[in-house]
């Protein structure tokens, strides 16, 4: 057994898992205020690059500017979304939001493909590919510049939950009817959580669309982002952030035990099992919520 | 005259009929007054539509596919039958819904700073809290626990000190002594009454319970069927005899057997 080589396959594990938080949280806010996983999630991590490449090549303006204009253009998405589509179905079953956030997904994929075409375009974040040594250890440095982006966020969403624009977005979570009896703006609290969701969308965006290019190849990232989101219990932050740790470590440390004797494409099977297995043994996930029942 | 009668009314509610999902008429033409400072109580069994002439007074109707599709609702004179729930709230109507349907997964503490209007500064929000925990001492000593691990008591307490902060000018209260021992309900009952001396708050008050709610109202309504059918001050209700058998459990039900029905049936007409 090769102890540095497994530790660097877990630390590379843990980090690119983060990335995956980093598209989870997205999923989780959203979850919270309307109980529905966003299916178009990996539709706006893909919209939100474009906006930062068009802002930065099109525009011409330098990344530094580029990408929290492209969050506050994201920002306004995710309010039109609720007010033009969202609002209509408030009191519809939970499967018809589930079927619009579908429609969404690709809807985005299809109106990226018509303005942008379908040629993958880099980010070119100017994050150097030198080598990064812990001891005998190789780390990727736009990996951990990721880890260290979903790490802040997940600080921030902490932070901003013990607010009382915080506050009032879980009361919506725990009831809406309860929500209008004491006059909290339902329809615009589900509004911020899909702004909010945007804006994660853009800092997942910029992240991976620096590490496998800018292509509808991007809202792909939404089959293991729902996988850690699930296994993180759909609707906690935290959950998201370890979810993510172990699905990263797990998925490169058993690819690198399986792939020889499956003979490649192990990942994708571990993925899949860790999303079954989660569903089937422990549908609230790691941190999920209960429905509190008292005795 | 008639004037005077509108000023001193802080709701009034004019033939108003609600249907759901455009078909079922669950109230037809309810008019209920509530005199400005006073207690009224709401009575009436099982599906009489108690809780859709709360609804229709909230906005909260439109949540649930109802609309007022006759009659007008006066708040303090203003026509409020097309407002928005959330408007109503600001304008001083708060409703603590059916079921106490606290925010069972934040803190109690959480639960009143939820409620808190837009723009109520900090300073202001905490004074409210701590009037609230000193009208509801249980929640004072629960107020970092889970919500939605409270007693049915407290979460009683909790609903209506959350619609508290609102700072609310009339509070409608849908059964809260719902599933609560009696002498929970008589403090509940009592800290009502002591909230409604001590600043003036107008409540209506929705019961089944109608022993214990005739002992702290002005006034009382009985609905039937979506219909108000009868309307009196809390001690000729106490004597009525219908109310006495229906409702308190009393009276000589014997040779009155015949005569209820037939009363039954004029209410139902
Ligand atoms: N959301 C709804 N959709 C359709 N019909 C409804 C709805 N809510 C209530 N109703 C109907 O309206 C009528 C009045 O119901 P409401 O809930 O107002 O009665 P209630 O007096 O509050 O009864 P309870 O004491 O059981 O709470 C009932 O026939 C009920 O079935
Ligand atoms: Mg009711």
């Amino acid at each position: 057994m090769d102890w540095v080589f497994l530790s660097e396959l877990a630390i590379n594990g843990a980090l690119t898992g983060l990335l995956y938080s980093l598209f989870a949280i997205g999923l989780v806010l959203i979850y919270k205020a309307s109980s529905v996983p966003n299916l178009a999630q990996g539709g706006l991590t893909m919209v939100g690059a474009y906006v930062v490449l068009a802002l930065a090549r099109d525009v011409g303006l330098p990344l530094w500017l580029a990408i929290p204009l492209a969050a506050v253009v994201m920002l306004g998405l995710g309010f039109g979304i609720e007010r033009v589509a969202l609002r209509r179905l408030a009191g519809r079953p939970v499967v018809m939001i589930l079927m619009l956030t579908l429609g969404l997904d690709i809807f985005l994929r299809g109106t990226t493909l018509a303005i942008w075409g379908g040629t993958s375009r880099s980010m070119e974040l100017g994050v150097s590919y030198d080598p990064l040594f812990l001891g005998d250890i190789f780390i990727s440095r736009i990996h951990l510049v990721g880890a260290g982006v979903a790490l802040a966020l997940f600080v921030a969403f902490m932070l901003f939950f013990r607010t009382r624009t915080g506050i009032k977005l879980r009361a919506i979570a725990d009831d809406y009817m309860a929500s209008w009896s004491v006059g909290i703006a339902v329809e615009r609290g589900v509004g911020l959580s899909w702004a909010l969701a945007s804006v994660v969308a853009v800092a997942a965006g910029v992240i991976w669309g620096e590490i496998q290019g800018v292509d509808q190849a991007l809202s792909l990232l939404l089959l293991k982002g729902l996988t850690v989101a699930v296994l993180g219990g759909l609707d906690s932050i935290l959950g998201a952030v370890i979810a993510g740790i172990i699905l990263g470590v797990v998925e490169n440390v058993g690819a690198d035990f399986l792939d020889p004797l499956v003979g490649g494409g192990s990942r994708e099977l571990i993925v899949a099992a860790v999303l079954i297995l989660t569903v089937m043994i422990r549908p609230h996930g790691l941190f999920g919520r209960h429905d509190i029942e008292r005795v | 005259m008639q004037e005077k009668v509108e000023a001193q009314n802080i709701l009034s509610m004019n033939s108003v009929e609600v249907l759901y999902d455009n078909v079922m008429l669950a109230i037809k033409g309810v008019s209920v007054q509530v005199p400005k400072g006073e207690m009224i109580a709401l009575l009436g069994s099982n599906g009489a539509g108690k809780s859709t002439t709360l609804k229709a007074i909230s906005g909260l109707l439109k949540a649930e596919r109802g609309r007022i599709s006759r009659g007008e609702i006066t708040f303090q004179g203003t026509d409020i039958t097309e407002a928005l729930a959330q408007k109503r709230v600001e304008m001083g109507i708060c409703h603590v819904i059916e079921g106490r349907r606290v925010f069972e997964h934040l803190t109690p503490d959480e639960n009143l700073t939820a409620a808190a209007p837009r723009g109520m500064s900090r300073s202001t929000l905490n004074a409210e809290k701590e009037k609230i925990y000193g009208y509801f001492p249980r929640l004072a000593e629960r107020k970092n626990s889970q919500a939605g691990y409270l007693s049915g008591g407290e979460q009683q307490m909790l609903a209506i000190g959350r619609a508290l902060v609102t700072q609310p000018k009339l509070l409608m209260l849908d059964e809260p002594s719902l599933g609560l021992a009696p002498f929970l309900v008589e403090e509940i009952f009592g800290i009502l009454q002591k909230i409604n001396k001590d600043e003036g708050l107008s409540v209506l008050l929705v019961e089944q319970n109608a022993l214990a709610a005739l002992e702290i109202v002005s006034q009382g309504y009985l609905i039937e069927n979506g219909r108000v059918v009868m309307h009196g001050t809390a001690e000729a209700l106490k004597s009525n005899s219908d109310i006495q058998e229906f409702y308190l459990g009393g009276g000589e039900t014997d040779f009155h057997n015949v005569k209820h029905y037939s009363r039954r049936k004029r209410w139902l007409s």
